[in-house]
């Protein structure tokens, strides 16, 4: 799966998550910008990427997380 | 010398975890002198403890933030499962009241928590300037499951002459932690489980965040009654959706605990609600954001 095909996944989980449909993300985009992003929503991002994705994280690495880009980095690294 | 200061422990607390430093200063930045003189009048007495036991402010932030760790570990169970991880009073018991290393931790955590967490703070604050209505010197004062003891520390400051000062809790790390932090001979302190705690009725009962630590908190509830006085109040509080290694019933919204409440003989006479983060109640109803719930309670 390439990148752009995860940042589409992952642009439906937000959506979902902040019940916003017309949420565009990129992968510049970190947790400052939107404003629900917070520790609490940041754990809920992570178990359905986890569900999604069919991978699982340690929670160090959840923490490390600042925006998209790391997530999608650590989605690519689990799905090679 | 002790001189407690905020902007020292968020410092600290900042090298070890940036983003949480960041919700903490948001949280407390515009909280007020009330908070800056309560917080700094507990914490200086923990320090003061720490001290005489060959430690530092630097414990208790370790404890911190182990204590949130396994707080993110429980929250990350919840949000799969939609349950608290835990089922069995008996196991917790085993695992974490009697256990000091995990009971240390937890409760040196929760005492930087008290004034850390803007929901802990509202209902301490809650309490306190209310508490005047509903006690005076010739009033007994029972806590159950004190834990750090910052409401019995609290209930001493403002009423130091009453008559009487008890507290009962099933740990003795806890028990260990409050006699050390409150330091005064007055407190009688009782290493027991509430519901094998037979003492006279008293005046006024603090019973806070115990609820949600029992398989059958209408029991508990019913135990409390026993023990409060024909026209004695109680203080309680008790979360929801708020998964803790040691939390094991688990309340969906404050609707079930007014119920509760109701079935154990007890009114409402005033309450508290506040939801972590500030959100909207209908944020956290879908996103089971925690929630703190306390109220000033007397027998119906
Ligand atoms: C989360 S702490 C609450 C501390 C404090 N009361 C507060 O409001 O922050 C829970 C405390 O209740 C005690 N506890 C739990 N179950 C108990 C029981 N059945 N009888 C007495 N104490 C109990 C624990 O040992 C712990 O000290």
């Amino acid at each position: 799966m390439d990148r752009i095909e995860i940042l589409r996944q992952i642009n439906i989980i937000f959506a979902e998550l902040l019940d916003n449909q017309n949420i565009q993300i990129t992968e510049a985009t970190v947790a400052y910008d939107i404003e629900d992003w917070d520790s609490l929503m940041h754990l809920q991002l992570a178990v359905a990427i986890e569900k999604n994705f069919e991978v699982r994280f340690n929670l160090q690495e959840i923490q490390s997380w600042v925006g998209v880009k790391d997530i999608i980095d650590s989605v690519v690294q689990r799905l090679n | 010398m002790i001189t407690f200061n905020l902007e020292v422990i968020l410092n600290k607390i900042q090298d070890r975890n940036l983003h949480h430093a960041v919700k903490l200063r948001n949280n407390t930045h515009d909280l007020g002198d009330l908070y800056h003189h309560k917080a700094s009048l507990f914490l200086k007495k923990y320090e003061a403890y720490l001290q005489r036991e060959g430690e530092n402010i630097d414990f208790g932030i370790n404890r911190y933030l182990i204590m949130l760790e396994t707080m993110l570990q429980e929250r990350i169970q919840f949000i799969k499962t939609g349950q608290y991880s835990n089922t069995s009073f008996e196991e917790v018991e085993k695992s974490v009241y009697a256990n000091p290393e995990a009971m240390v931790s937890h409760m040196h955590g929760l005492v930087l928590a008290q004034f850390l967490w803007p929901d802990q703070y509202t209902r301490f604050l809650f309490f306190s300037t209310n508490f005047h209505k509903y006690f005076n010197d010739f009033c007994t004062y029972l806590e159950i499951g004190g834990g750090h003891g910052l409401y019995l520390n609290e209930a001493i400051e403002l009423f130091p002459q009453a008559r009487q000062f008890d507290l009962v809790d099933i740990s003795q790390s806890s028990i260990d932690l409050a006699k050390g932090i409150i330091d005064n001979d007055r407190v009688n302190y009782y290493h027991k489980n509430v519901y094998d705690f037979d003492e006279n009725e008293y005046n006024f009962i603090t019973m806070g965040e115990v609820l949600e630590h029992v398989e059958d908190p209408l029991g508990l509830l019913t135990k409390t009654v026993s023990l409060l006085s024909p026209n004695g109040v109680c203080y309680i509080t008790t979360p929801i959706n708020s998964p803790m290694l040691d939390h094991i019933y688990l309340f969906n919204d404050e609707e079930e605990i007014r119920t509760l409440f109701h079935s154990a003989g007890l009114q409402i006479i005033e309450e508290k609600i506040a939801i972590s983060d500030n959100k909207s109640t209908t944020y956290a109803k879908k996103n089971k954001t925690p929630v703190m719930y306390a109220a000033f309670l007397k027998k119906i």
